[in-house]
């Protein structure tokens, strides 16, 4: 009998380089980070002005065993999708466009089976820093239970799951 | 060698467990999962319910899921590749301990399910061996030993009871409640206080419930839950080894002789015993016994009847809800419905039998109950517009303002029975092997087209109590989905051992010394949660064994 381990995926996913092709070529390089970290302000730019960061928490979400590498591998691609959209339309990449450009193309790529999901998981996740209990890292102070009059549950982690 | 081996710790063992080591027999009870208490239980949403932790990720333990159609083709499903899972909660006490705790007992008809009302085609419908006369004193001793609080109200399908009421009083409820119970009145309905297995107060060693604001899917930090662990294993010498993945049993022609288990890091271990329980759950169970085939019982373990696995029955119906509003609300109204932590706990049974063009149907039970709190899991489902188009920016932050903080939402579960059919069974696939290296089960799905019509009835009473109630936006679903949680059969008792694997005592037909105890004996299921009669059951089958012993030490 084999324990066959997981590869999970190495510490450095989030912030390994995202190579973004124009067709055949190579256009430009990023991470997932800041295409994620931009995302989030613009799906939920109220998270920020309750003081919420949620971009650190996707650092938790590619460590998390419990979240399983196609899922991981969902959102790196995603975050390459999204921006070779950016370069189809635009001819630059997502990070690089203008909010308004950002907005349009977020309304075209989630009329995209691809770009639904894409989204659909990145708030998720986002929605889970921003209203999970603070021991994860987002939701500073209680911030978003309170802007929705929610209590939580009792008793409290004293720990981050995993 | 110790008396009692018991596979399994959940509502089906912990009984047995405690009953025989109080009695003085030398009891092992070997669970897959980890031991929690109280004190390592909180209400973290990412960990318990969107991680789940309490559960084998599917990429180390899953089932192969067949679904079938009505004419006898099948879609196969890969439980790890289509995120599908059938486990409930791997840990000391099982489910029990993340169980919502909503407690009904069978009903007098439900044991002659056959002879009341008939055969239906397609279906595998018997009556029991035994009778709700024989089960009631062990249904009462669960309300006493496990705690069952609430207040018993006569109604037309009131089971015979031993004890006039419950022992503990109700749980507090939800000022909405009220409103609740005018309008059913209103509509000629009987609305029931729903009995829950929590105590209201501290009592039993432990303490009362303190209204967490989490309740189903979340242990029970105070203990007031009544899981198999809190009430019964915690209270009695059975020696629990956890991380004791049961995968063989071995026997000769006439006695199993030992458990195997592997340990996570497969490491092999075996107890002996003089009897042995299992109580998996009701599609580990069958998958046990069919993966312990040997050379006296080359189909599976107590599988000369080739029963084992067949009959797998779930819970048959769905649910609906329906939002209040605060438009629809003055002030104080609104006040009540946002009060949290406080229970709605309401039923209806008035369609537990009904007729219908001049058909009887069995019918079954309608439970009321408030949105889980579950705050990311509420606000995604939010995140799309009525044209399904995703929202975000000020768009989503002014419809999750308004919907979370002024309005609620009311859902009602339907339960009603799982026909059993040829095509609803447990098998093994010979080739898909865990991470243990054992065969998973597979898990064969077919819903017979009797059980949607009989819970589309029960919805329909359900949407007119909630129009009546002035909500909003009222939906239903009733499918053929089932439910994991709510699962039975696969080992059916039954007088004959050619046609069931189990007799009246849950002893198996073909061996001595093999018992079962979790839900795979219910040849039908009735239309409730399963958790009471399964513990009810497993006081019987302890009472029994008692006897059993005490006979052998003599």
């Amino acid at each position: 009998m084999t324990f066959s381990r997981r590869n999970f995926l190495k510490a450095g996913f989030l912030s390994s380089a995202v190579f973004i092709m124009n067709g055949c070529s190579l256009f430009g390089v990023t991470t997932p980070l800041q295409t994620l970290s931009l995302l989030h302000k613009d799906l939920f730019p109220y998270a920020q002005e309750l003081g919420i960061q949620t971009a650190p928490y996707m650092q938790i979400i590619f460590h998390q065993s419990r979240i399983s590498d196609a899922d991981k591998t969902f959102l790196k691609n995603g975050v390459k999708w999204l921006n070779e959209a950016g370069i189809k339309k635009y001819k630059q990449e997502y990070i690089k466009l203008s909010s308004k450009q950002r907005e349009a193309l977020l309304e075209r790529v989630t009329q995209t089976e691809w770009g639904d999901s894409f989204v659909y998981d990145v708030m998720n996740y986002m929605f889970e820093a921003m209203l999970g209990d603070p021991v994860y890292g987002g939701n500073n102070k209680e911030a978003g239970w309170q802007w929705l009059d929610f209590e939580g549950g009792q008793p409290r982690p004293q720990k981050a799951y995993m | 060698m110790v008396d009692v081996c018991i596979i399994g710790s959940g509502a089906g063992a912990s009984p047995i467990a405690y009953e025989l080591a109080n009695a003085g027999f030398s009891v092992v009870v070997l669970e897959k999962g980890q031991n929690y208490t109280e004190k390592d239980f909180n209400k973290d949403e990412i960990a318990v319910t969107r991680r789940d932790m309490f559960t084998p990720p599917l990429w180390e333990q899953k089932h192969i899921i067949n679904e079938y159609k009505a004419d006898g083709t099948f879609t196969r499903y890969d439980g790890e590749k289509s995120d599908w899972s059938f486990w409930n909660g791997s840990m000391v006490g099982g489910s029990s301990n993340l169980m919502s705790g909503y407690f009904h007992r069978l009903k007098p008809n439900d044991f002659q399910l056959k002879s009341v009302y008939g055969a239906i085609k397609g279906a595998n419908v018997v009556d029991w061996p035994i009778s709700y006369e024989e089960l009631e004193p062990y249904y009462d001793k669960v309300e006493k030993v496990v705690g069952v609080s609430g207040k018993i109200v006569k109604h037309k399908h009131l089971e015979p009871r031993s004890s006039a009421d419950l022992p503990y009083p109700e749980l507090q409820t939800n000022g909405a409640v009220q409103w609740f119970d005018r309008t059913c009145k209103a509509l000629g309905y009987e609305a029931i206080p729903t009995p829950r297995a929590i105590l209201s107060q501290n009592a039993l060693g432990r303490d009362g419930c303190y209204y967490s604001n989490f309740c189903g899917s979340y242990g029970c930090a105070s203990g007031a839950k009544g899981s198999g662990r809190a009430a019964l294993l915690q209270k009695c010498s059975a020696k629990i080894i956890t991380d004791a993945f049961v995968y063989r049993l071995e026997s000769d022609d006439k006695k199993v002789t030992r458990a195997y288990y592997y340990t996570k890091n497969g490491i092999r271990h075996s107890v002996q015993a003089k009897i042995f329980v299992v109580a998996a759950q009701a599609i580990e169970t069958s998958r046990l016994l069919l993966n312990s085939k040997n050379r006296y019982f080359p189909n599976g373990l107590a599988n000369s009847s080739g029963e084992v696995g067949k009959n797998l029955i779930f819970s048959a119906g769905g649910s609906g809800s329906g939002r209040f509003v605060f438009e629809q609300l003055t002030p104080q109204q609104q006040k009540e419905l946002m009060e949290v932590g406080v229970f709605f706990n309401r039923s209806l049974q008035d369609w537990y039998a009904y007729e219908k063009e001049k058909k009887q149907y069995k019918g079954g039970t309608i439970d009321f109950l408030f949105e889980h709190q579950n705050i990311i899991s509420r606000v995604m489902r939010e995140v799309y517009d009525e044209n399904g188009n995703l929202l975000w920016g000020e768009n989503l932050k002014e419809k999750l303002h308004k919907r979370l903080t002024t309005s609620r939402v009311l859902t009602f579960e339907v339960f009603n029975d799982w026909l059993p059919t040829d095509k609803c069974f447990v098998g093994v696939d010979e080739k898909v092997k865990d991470k243990y290296g054992v065969p998973v089960g597979v898990i064969n799905l077919y819903g017979h087209p009797h059980d949607l019509e009989v819970g589309e009835h029960l919805a329909q009473k359900a949407v007119k109590v909630l129009e009546k109630l002035g909500c909003e936006e009222i939906s239903y679903s009733i499918s053929s989905a089932p439910p994991p949680n709510l699962v039975a059969g696969g080992c059916r008792f039954g007088n004959d051992a050619k046609t069931s694997v189990l007799d009246k005592n849950c002893k198996a037909h073909d061996l001595e010394n093999l018992y079962v105890s979790d839900a795979s004996f219910m040849p039908t299921g009735g239309s409730v949660p399963y958790t009471w009669s399964i513990y009810a059951n497993s006081f019987r089958v302890a009472d029994i064994l008692k006897k059993e012993l005490q006979k052998d030490e003599v």
